[in-house]
């Protein structure tokens, strides 16, 4: 895999992240909104979005891999799509 | 001796005879000679009997790709005997021989082949159930897998990485072109051989009327590879897999290389294949290219008077080749009705020699001992697979048979490669390769030495191109219309013994049996008859059951296809995969010490910690009385482990609060606050204490086997909050001792004088930096394990000078240091959980009543909605303290916690403590059962159930006084 | 009176794998000081413990100012290193994060005191990491070290692919670590960074994979010397 900071390397060198996944509000979803991105994945046929990290620098990023084929389309740092800061709004029932 | 002139013999020295044994009897033999060669040259042709049915076999292939020359060598058995290089003195033993080689004791089991039947073995020993336990110590004894040396002492096996532009697979005359090609455009290349000699078929086979063109081309190929500077070659080197990406991994000697390759050709080659007919296994029946290769490789003469069986016009050159070599050759069998090359046929009749278009051998039959091929019986070919009645017999020792070529295609298909089988040419071609894999010469199928060499550049010029060098189209690699592959090269017998698959006696009739049980499918089939499975892995028997299986099913022989090739090509050495290990431990900068002090270690994930001083089996007495020193006086521990992490920047706080169950925003500087963690299911998955250095600086220590988990996961959630703060693992950085006891002040006032000790200067879960015998410190105040304590975290580099210190100066207060165990024991004694230890993989902060270290105000912290919703339902397990009376069984960790007959929880720590005086422990028990008072029936060693009581955590010091003095 | 690492507070993680190798003070700090035989040694294949010569880092959206202001000249990409006039060595390994190499010429005093004036800036993104703490500092030398690394190491480290000056954040027998290739005009040097607790460990591992070049542990005499020649 080419790490976007690193190059390319051996696969060995990373760390699995996981799927990226949009996490709903939690203050004020379903209960089973909550539990399906808690628990579920999508384990989709086709191109996937997933996190990894190059162990070696603790570099997190993300990839785009083909599950069919475990091609890896591109890798990106995620700033490319987390660009601003990110707020919890306090939750109503405790103002 | 049987051996011919130069220039045959390339690989032998006739210079260096060598001596060694086989089956008791002394040999002699060349350096350069494989075992089996030896053994030819000597006249001996037997060298193992057959896996089932004890059938006499000599060699087949000279190449190493057959089971019949299995060997046993003092250290190792399953030794290829045309393969493994003779040494002076070597002991080579036959294997799967029941007596001697010579008279085998089991040679009737073969009379007894049609009680065998295909699936012979699932059918007849697996039922009734139980039964083929009694039957595998014999039938495996029977079966002859060699005898291991026990008492072998392993040698030296190692990996390395190898680098190159392209890598070429084979220096056959395509690899060797090809490499040359890419070489002289500037690429890095590395040529991979599995032989010695570099040249693939050119070192053995003739490719032309002229006997010498084939051996002038190689030595002018080989010369040019050995002197390019891009060039680096690996030879008596075998690729055994491909990876993706080009990772392949070469066996050479003790060493396996990772290749990483930007590029590769594959030109493997291909694998001349055998003509079924019965008999078609005696000794003296062997591949056209086997005795090619005794003849040109080893100068051994393969027999005195031969026939020549093919499918191609190949066996006409071999003809040749032999008549040159002084072997009378009786006649040559061409399967087919005409030749393909004008002239041929011609020159091998001017030698004198008949020719037979449209016949095949029917059968081979034996010498009276049965142990060699005496004559042939020559029938003409009237259909597929069938022959006319009138027969003529030819004599000799000598039959050389080639059905035609099978790609080498095991490395392709591991690539995603898909075998297609073209009718016209009756052979299979290779398809849909990954773009950074190649393939050319006979592999591709090519087989004039013209195309297979401009295929070689073609496959080249390809390749450079993707590597940006620069690279001209090559013309004249096209595949012509030639046939090299018989479509039928197979003849039922009556009385069967035509084999299939020499490694595991397979004839005809078991491939065809076994579709006829149902079993359809190539990959079933191969279950059921165990065609392929043997060493050869289907070399030889692949296209012949693809033949079988399509014809017998009704099917096409590219729907049937072959089974799936998997790594490793060839048999591979666990040494060799195991190699040398990297096996990385960690050690504290105070790790001499210890070893001094007579520490006993354990591991502590890849740590290596004291458990406690003293002798392993003086476990319990150490720890009680180290225990008791820290109750009373005071000890150190070593805690550099613990993981630390630096939180700096103006979102420090805000990091904490989101990652940590807790609040910190509010959090005094100079104050720590325990910092628990879960995750977004809710479960715990560690702590630590967060010590607030400044208003932006907070100091976080982990659990050792935690942190590395939580450093991760904190940069990836900041990775998408964007918060301004840095995060920074310095675990490593820091090395820290507990100094802990109620003498502990004492010493510390000695060595530290920047800071103010006093409880009011420095209370109870305060945070100093200061400094201790000189060099800079973090002090903080902790009660993990329930007394005055100081935690003192220090730049590694100074770790062993504070140990010294320390202990210097707790000389006069009888200080002393205490371990791992000892330490698990005191704050089990302070009911602190260990995370991981006392959690698991379900353990939320309810379960360990820890809804005290919630933040519920907060906007957020991972985990937050899930703990919520877990509060929002009943409990259905607790944590719990209990105890047991001193004397009473001690459970262990894991042991179960019962409610009648169910199972409701289960022990996570259990010790006797002298301070308490009974067995203290934690577990979890049913939500109803959790209630101080309460019994809890705990199964222990050996089924006994012990009624254990829960009580309120702490088990000591319930008023926490002694830790805030 | 000998010298002993005793009377140093300051202790390399493998002090005690140096045996009675005879020892050497560069400003206030102890090294292996190596033997007479020790520059042919280099040139084949080298191990010296350099683990007691400051280094330090520094990371934040403002340390590339910070640094520029303290006179350093910083690589212009990530994974690159500029070696200084003074004979520090500068690495970047990130955007925003570097790591300095203190120089053999003056004991690494000018990278000690950076260190020492540090202070935290509660205006400034510019975060002190204790490098000298948390990684032990190896230098391998001499002609083998490619194919020394591919025994050790799953990244080219071939001089087409590694340059002078190129750095590589990866496992070095299974440890994470950091290589630069620090080469000089007659000598190959990787400077090689890994975890401190596993220093012993790789010291062990890498001798290991030495032997089949004949590589043996040396002192820092004889690297010095060729610094100072190659700087001359």
């Amino acid at each position: 895999m080419t790490c976007p900071l690193n190059g390319p390397r051996n696969i060995s060198e990373f760390t699995y992240g996981g799927e990226l996944k949009q996490m709903p509000d939690p203050n004020t979803c379903s209960v089973a909104e909550w539990a399906d991105y808690v628990f579920n994945s999508e384990n989709r046929l086709g191109v996937v979005t997933e996190w990894w990290m190059h162990t070696a620098s603790s570099y997190w990023f993300l990839a785009e891999r083909h599950t069919g084929s475990d091609e890896i389309l591109r890798t990106f740092d995620p700033s490319e799509l987390f660009n601003q800061r990110i707020d919890f709004a306090v939750p109503e029932a405790a103002q | 001796m049987n051996r011919l002139p130069a220039p045959m013999g390339l690989l032998i020295d006739r210079n260096k005879p060598l001596t060694f044994s086989f089956d008791g009897t002394t040999c002699q033999g060349f350096a350069g000679d494989t075992i089996a060669s030896a053994l030819a040259a000597d006249s001996r042709w037997l060298l193992s009997r057959s896996f089932k049915y004890h059938r006499p076999r000599g060699p087949l292939t000279m190449a190493g790709q057959d089971a019949n020359t299995l060997v046993q060598l003092p250290d190792e058995p399953n030794v290829l005997a045309d393969e493994h290089q003779l040494q002076a003195g070597l002991n080579v033993t036959p294997q799967n021989v029941n007596g001697t080689l010579e008279k085998d004791r089991d040679a009737h089991l073969g009379k007894f082949s049609k009680f065998m039947p295909v699936g012979f073995y699932y059918r007849a020993f697996y039922k009734p159930k139980g039964m083929w336990k009694r039957w595998e110590p014999l039938i495996r004894k029977k079966a002859g897998l060699g005898v291991l040396n026990l008492t072998f002492e392993p040698t030296y096996h190692d990996k390395a990485y190898l680098f190159c532009d392209l890598a070429v697979i084979g220096s056959g005359p395509a690899g060797l072109s090809a490499a040359l090609y890419a070489a002289n455009a500037g690429a890095k290349v590395l040529l991979i051989e599995q032989n010695p000699l570099l040249g693939g078929s050119l070192t053995y086979a003739r490719f032309s009327l002229n006997a010498n063109a084939a051996m002038g081309l190689r030595e002018e190929l080989v010369g040019a590879v050995r002197d390019h500077a891009n060039i680096h070659i690996l030879d008596s080197a075998i690729c055994n897999a491909w990876f993706a990406d080009n990772y392949l991994p070469v066996i050479q000697g003790n060493r396996m290389y990772k290749v990483r390759a930007k590029q590769c050709i594959v030109a493997s080659g291909s694998f001349d294949q055998p003509v079924i007919f019965r008999n078609n296994d005696l000794p003296g029946v062997m591949l056209t290219s086997a005795a090619q290769r005794l003849m040109r490789l080893y100068a051994v003469k393969p027999g005195q008077r031969a026939v020549v069986l093919t499918g191609n016009d190949d066996g006409y050159l071999a003809a040749l080749d032999l008549h040159e070599q002084g072997v009378e050759v009786a006649a040559v069998v061409d399967m087919r009705e005409r030749v393909d090359t004008a002239g041929l046929a011609a020159a091998v009749q001017a030698k004198g020699i008949p020719c037979h278009a449209g016949h095949t051998v029917y059968e081979a039959i034996a010498r009276k001992n049965a142990r060699h091929i005496a004559s042939v019986d020559v029938r003409r070919i009237t259909g597929q697979g069938k022959v006319a009645d009138s027969s003529t017999r030819i004599d000799c020792d000598l039959l050389c048979m080639s059905a035609g070529y099978m790609p080498v295609y095991q490395l392709l298909c591991q690539a995603g490669g898909s075998l297609r089988y073209a009718d016209e040419h009756a052979a299979f071609s290779i398809q849909n390769l990954p773009k950074i894999l190649r393939i050319a010469g006979s592999v591709n199928g090519r087989h004039d030495l013209q195309r297979v060499l401009a295929d070689g550049q073609r496959a080249a010029a390809e390749a450079l191109a993707d590597l940006g060098l620069e690279s001209t189209r090559v013309e004249g690699a096209d595949k012509d219309d030639s046939k090299v592959n018989f479509p039928w090269p197979i003849f039922a017998h009556p009385q069967g013994k035509e084999f299939v698959d020499f490694d595991e006696d397979l004839q005809i009739k078991d491939i065809v049996n076994a579709t006829r049980h149902g079993y359809r499918d190539v990959q079933l089939v191969k279950r059921f008859s165990t065609v392929g499975m043997g060493p050869s892995q289907g070399r030889h028997s692949a296209l012949p059951t693809a033949r079988l299986v399509a014809d017998a099913t009704g099917r096409s022989v590219s729907d049937t296809g072959v089974t799936t090739a998997r790594p490793p090509f060839s048999a591979e050495k666990l040494a060799h995969v195991a190699g040398r290990a990297f096996d990385p431990y960690r050690q504290t900068a105070m790790h001499r010490r210890h070893v001094e002090l007579g520490a006993k270690l354990m591991p502590a994930g890849v740590w290596q910690r004291p458990a406690f001083y003293g002798k392993a089996e003086d476990r319990e007495a150490c720890m009680q009385a180290e225990a008791h020193h820290v109750r009373e006086k005071v000890g150190l521990i070593d805690v550099s482990t613990l993981g630390g992490l630096d939180v700096r920047g103006p979102d420090a706080a805000e990091l904490l609060e989101r990652m940590y169950t807790f609040g910190f925003k509010k959090l005094p500087v100079g104050r720590t606050r325990y910092a628990l963690m879960t995750a977004e299911d809710g479960v715990v998955i560690d702590d630590g204490v967060a010590c607030r250095l400044g208003e932006q600086h907070f100091y976080v220590s982990a659990t050792t086997s935690g942190v590395d988990r939580v450093y991760r996961s904190m940069l990836k959630w900041n990775a998408q909050w964007r918060l301004n703060v840095d995060i920074a693992n310095v675990s490593a950085a820091f090395a820290a001792v507990n100094l802990a006891g109620p003498l502990s002040r004492q010493v510390l006032e000695k060595v530290c004088t920047d800071v103010d000790l006093s409880s009011e200067g420095f209370p109870y879960l305060g945070v100093r930096e200061g400094s201790v015998a000189g060099v800079p410190v973090r002090l903080m105040r902790v009660g993990f394990v329930g007394e005055l304590g100081y935690e003192i975290h220090v730049p590694a580099r100074f770790g062993e000078h504070l140990w010294d210190a320390l202990m210097d100066a707790g000389k006069a207060q009888d200080i002393r240091p205490f371990g791992v165990e000892t330490q698990r024991l005191l704050r089990l004694e302070k009911g602190h959980v260990i995370i991981s230890q006392d959690t698991d993989g379900m353990s939320h902060p309810t379960e360990l009543d820890m809804g005290w270290a919630i933040g519920r105000k907060k906007p957020f912290f991972v985990g937050k909605r899930t703990i919520e919703i877990l509060e929002s339902q009943p409990l259905k397990r607790k944590l719990v303290g209990f105890t047991l009376p001193k004397g009473s069984a001690k459970p262990l960790e894991g042991h179960l916690v019962l409610k009648g007959p169910d199972i409701s929880g289960n022990v996570t720590s259990c010790e006797y403590s002298e301070t308490v005086g009974a067995i203290i422990g934690m577990a979890y028990a049913g939500a109803d059962q959790a209630t101080p008072g309460m019994q809890i029936p705990i199964r222990v060693e050996g089924g006994e159930i012990v009624q254990a009581t829960v009580v309120k955590l702490p088990f000591y010091d319930p008023e926490s006084q002694r830790q805030e003095l | 009176m000998s010298l002993s690492i005793h009377h140093h507070a300051e202790r390399s993680p493998i002090y005690e794998l140096h045996g009675n190798a005879a020892l050497t003070l560069l400003g206030e700090r102890l090294f292996v000081a190596g033997s007479q035989s020790d520059s042919e040694q280099l040139q084949c294949c080298a191990l010296i413990d350099l683990s007691n010569l400051p280094r330090v880092g520094f990371r934040g959206t403002d340390s590339a100012t910070y640094l520029q202001r303290e006179g350093y000249q910083l690589p212009d990409a990530p994974n690159r290193a500029v070696v200084q006039a003074s004979g520090e060595s500068l690495l970047r390994l990130s955007q925003t994060e570097y790591f300095l190499l203190g120089s053999l010429h003056d004991g690494g005093a000018r990278i000690a005191s950076e260190e020492a004036s540090w202070h935290y800036d509660e205006g400034q993104a510019n975060y002190l990491l204790p490098r000298q703490d948390s990684h032990a500092w190896f230098a391998l030398t001499g002609a083998y070290l490619p194919k020394l690394f591919a025994k050790v190491c799953g990244v080219d480290l071939r001089a087409e692919a590694f340059s002078v000056d190129a750095v590589v954040q990866t496992s070095v027998a299974r440890v994470n670590a950091i290589v630069v290739n620090a080469g000089i005009a007659d000598l190959p040097i990787f400077h090689l960074l890994c975890d401190r607790a596993s220093a012993h460990y790789l010291w062990g591992a890498l001798l290991d994979a030495m032997e089949e070049f004949d590589g043996k542990p040396a002192g820092i005499g004889s690297l010095l010397d060729s610094a100072t020649s190659a700087a001359g």
